[in-house]
């Protein structure tokens, strides 16, 4: 048998086509940017999705007093005021919401599915925090993705296994499955006085921009902040200790409790990652940042706030690196490390400990 | 009754409403406060003496064991010792097996059958089909088991594999995987079965997923041989003969870096696609060293590694042998089965610098890798109709010289190519299916079985036909 004989094609030829055959089916197949994935997408716009979403904004107003027309709707939904006209007209019908002068406000009717969506979107925003490595900024579309397809009884069995969490990743309150939801607690941070202490509640994820600055500056529910200088375009404050400077417009996405009586926090974390070896250093903290299951295995390991850490080992490579916690030498690496917070001990305290 | 249930929601709600207040952080604080408890009480309680020592002599040893000069060639060196050893002391009693099972047994088998008037077919089907095709997974895949498994378990007894994937890890974490896959991967060279199994190490979710789909890229002991042979053959010829034996060793560790390669790949594209968002945590214990119980380690892993080997050679290597043996025999007007298939697949596998008896050994060599290179002697010899050479259509057979061999392949069409593609198609192609089952086992999800079976196969069509097609464009 010659292969010559019988390849009748020119091996270049061959080449090309094998090569456009890759080509193609990654173009097809490509996560996120692939026309499978455009198809994906563009299939669940639907007209349900713009309804689903259009109470879920207009209780949101509601629930913030703020104020809430065709405008606003349009926008916030991203599409043509006349569209959002169209989908009013529509919620009019099936008696979802009632229009009084250019009042729009949700029949009680209206209320329930909203809180029926919103505790959907919320239950699952924090299943993808806790329980998946979806990244931070992607939990909002993710989930907004997501709502309009699960069964409410999925969730619900969603929500049982993760213990019925109360609070979204965000720090927003998931409604009951009866519809219930706390009071709205906190002020915005762009509306509080110099010298204030608070934490942080709530970090607002729309619009998707502004929310995906403030992850990258390290910002998230529970941090303590202290408003150092107030000036007419931007705020100065201290989050855990480390300076930070929002314009007016950012500050308003974060909400903060205030906080009169709880010591103010004057030094920055030192992070377990910035530890030489043979270093000793008492656990302070783990970062909200770490969360789900990486942050049940750094605690069940034996990190938590009061435990003694030693370094002990770098591997070949510098990273992970060897910690002695709690009688126990364990590898963990430095994206790790860095979310776990620690006080150095200073020569004399080791000889205690 | 009701007054409870209503009190019952009442109270519910006001926890619920109460949770509000407390915050997110109340489960962190709870878990906190116990270790705090817990911790004061061992302090009053416990006291330590002479820790200290023993813990500062684990802290030379991994000194040395990580450093940074080192750290990889000593674990570099510790491996080459480990693979030398399974494969210089697996010859002689490989060659023992082969020649009571196959060289001595059959025959008697076959005689056996004779004297007691069996059917042609009937003794060809079980004999020659099922009992050889065993006695071929026994001879080839016992021994080096019973060497490397138990050295492997001996250097984890001793505390060391755990450095090993602590230094590694860096390497893994940038293709999204776990250091422990370096584990795993070691343990793929042995078997991937064992290696798949092995996976259940890595706690972390996306991690143990990636190790078990890619772990088939480690060219394991069954497929070894098959490299070593047509390396002799193909590539060992191209040099002169004294350093033949040098260069043809190279091309087998070359396939086998190579198979390292594409694991991280897989492993990187995996994590960074399908696998996205799965959830994954990452930590290492580092156990101390201690002295590692020799005897009741070699024990339970030759006795468990040995079942495991019977146990495949039974239930999958039997059943194929007489697929095997069948095709070969039963035929369609005047060709068997075999020869149907290979014609009509000759053509097409030519794009990828294979042929049609490569092609028809893999689909029924599924169950074992151990048996492709006989068969595929078989089905050359069948399909171009030598005469003297083999013990009969559909009887696996294997030749004691090396040159022997290559005239039969030579015979069969094979080129240099052909040697380069099947060398690259044995190690990506799908695994054996005692892995495919393990994999099952132990994902519990038809979906990925189905990917990790399939994926490698397509990648390994690809390679060989850029191989091929890149091949044929410098030598037209």
């Amino acid at each position: 048998m010659n292969t010559q004989n019988i390849l009748q094609l020119h091996p270049g030829w061959m080449l090309a086509t094998g090569l456009a055959a890759i080509v193609l089916l990654s173009w097809f197949f490509w996560p996120q940017k692939g026309a499978l994935a455009m198809i994906k997408t563009a299939r669940a716009t639907k007209e349900r999705v713009h309804l689903e979403d259009a109470l879920k904004f207009m209780f949101d107003c509601e629930y913030k007093n703020t104020p809430c027309n065709l405008n606003s709707i349009a926008g916030n939904l991203n599409i043509k005021p006349e569209k959002a006209g169209t989908l009013l007209e529509r919620l009019l019908e099936m008696d979802l919401i009632r229009m009084n002068e250019q009042q729009i406000s949700l029949t009680d009717t209206g209320k329930s599915y909203a809180l029926r969506v919103i505790r959907v979107h919320r239950i699952w925003e924090r299943y993808l925090a806790d329980e998946t490595s979806v990244s931070q900024t992607e939990w909002h579309n993710e989930a907004c993705r997501i709502e309009h397809h699960v069964t409410v009884e999925d969730t619900e069995k969603l929500a049982a296994q993760m213990g019925n969490p109360v609070f979204d990743p965000h720090g927003d309150p998931i409604p009951t499955p009866g519809g219930d939801l706390p009071v709205p607690k906190g002020v915005l941070l762009s509306e509080i006085k110099e010298g204030a202490v608070g934490r942080i509640i709530h970090i607002e994820d729309e619009p998707k921009n502004i929310y995906e600055q403030l992850v990258v500056l390290g910002l998230y529910p529970g941090m303590q902040v202290y408003v150092i200088d107030i000036s007419e375009n931007k705020i100065t404050f201290a989050a855990d200790g480390e300076e930070c400077t929002l314009t007016p417009l950012f500050a308003s996405q974060i909400t903060v409790e205030l906080l009169s009586d709880e010591q103010r926090i004057t030094q920055k974390h030192e992070l377990l990652s910035a530890l030489e070896i043979g270093e000793k250093a008492e656990v302070t903290g783990i970062s909200a940042n770490c969360r789900g299951q990486q942050r049940r295995r750094l605690m069940d390991l034996g990190i938590v706030p009061g435990s003694t850490v030693t370094v002990v080992m770098k591997s070949a490579s510098g990273d992970p690196i060897g910690y002695r916690v709690m009688g126990t030498t364990i590898g963990i690496r430095k994206n790790q490390a860095d979310h776990v917070f620690v006080h150095r001990k200073r020569k004399k305290e080791n000889e205690y400990a | 009754m009701e007054n409870t249930n209503s009190k019952r929601e009442e109270i519910l709600a006001a926890a619920n409403a109460a949770r509000w207040d407390m915050g997110d952080t109340f489960h962190d604080n709870i878990i906190e406060s116990i270790y705090e408890d817990a911790s004061r009480i061992a302090r009053k309680v416990v006291q330590q003496k002479g820790e200290k020592e023993a813990y500062s002599f684990d802290l030379k040893v991994d000194k040395i064991v990580t450093s940074r000069w080192l750290g990889f060639p000593l674990m570099f060196l510790l491996l080459a010792v480990v693979f030398w050893i399974t494969v210089a002391g697996a010859n002689y009693p490989s060659a023992l097996l082969a020649s009571l099972l196959i060289d001595y047994l059959h025959p008697v088998l076959k005689h056996a059958a004779d004297a007691i008037h069996l059917p042609w077919w009937l003794s060809g089907v079980l004999i020659d089909g099922g009992y050889l095709s065993m006695a071929w997974v026994i001879a080839v895949m016992l021994p080096p088991m019973a060497i490397f498994f138990p050295i492997f378990t001996l250097l984890e007894d001793l505390g060391y594999l755990p450095r090993v994937a602590f230094n590694m890890d860096s390497l893994f974490r940038k293709a999204g995987a776990h250091g422990k896959q370096a584990l795993t991967m070691s343990m793929g060279f042995g078997c991937n079965a064992a290696g798949v199994v092995a996976a259940r190490v890595i706690d972390s979710p996306r991690e143990r997923l990636i190790a078990i789909i890619t772990n088939n890229f480690s060219l394991c002991n069954g497929r070894w041989p098959t490299q070593i042979l047509i390396a002799s053959i193909f590539i060992g010829s191209l040099v002169p003969a004294q350093i033949a034996g040098i260069v043809s060793a190279g091309a087998v560790v070359s396939i086998a870096v190579l198979g390292i390669g594409f694991s991280l790949l897989v492993s990187w594209s995996l994590s960074k696609s399908v696998l996205r968002g799965e959830a994954s945590s990452f930590s290492l214990e580092l156990p101390p060293y201690r002295p590692p119980r020799i005897w009741q380690t070699l024990y339970t892993s030759l006795i468990d590694r040995t079942l495991i080997v019977l146990w495949r050679a039974l239930f999958f290597a039997v059943p194929a042998g007489i697929v095997i043996w069948l095709v070969a025999n039963v035929n369609i007007g005047d060709l068997s089965l075999a020869e149907h298939f290979i014609n009509w697949s000759n053509p097409w596998a030519l794009f990828f610098g294979l042929n049609g008896v490569i092609i028809l050994a893999y689909i029924i060599a599924i169950p074992a890798n151990e048996i492709v290179i006989p068969t595929i002697l078989m089905l050359t010899v069948l399909s171009t109709k030598l005469s003297g050479i083999g013990a009969g259509s559909g009887v696996m057979f294997e030749l004691d010289s090396v040159g022997d061999t290559a005239n039969i392949l030579h015979a069969g069409g094979w080129t240099l190519l052909t040697g380069i593609n099947l060398m690259l198609f044995s190690l990506l192609h799908n695994p054996c299916s005692t892995t495919i089952l393990t994999i099952y086992k132990e994902t519990k999800s038809m979906k990925w079985t189905v990917f990790s079976t399939f994926m490698p196969i397509a990648l390994g069509l690809i390679v060989t036909f850029f191989t091929t097609q890149i091949w044929n464009l410098f030598h037209m």
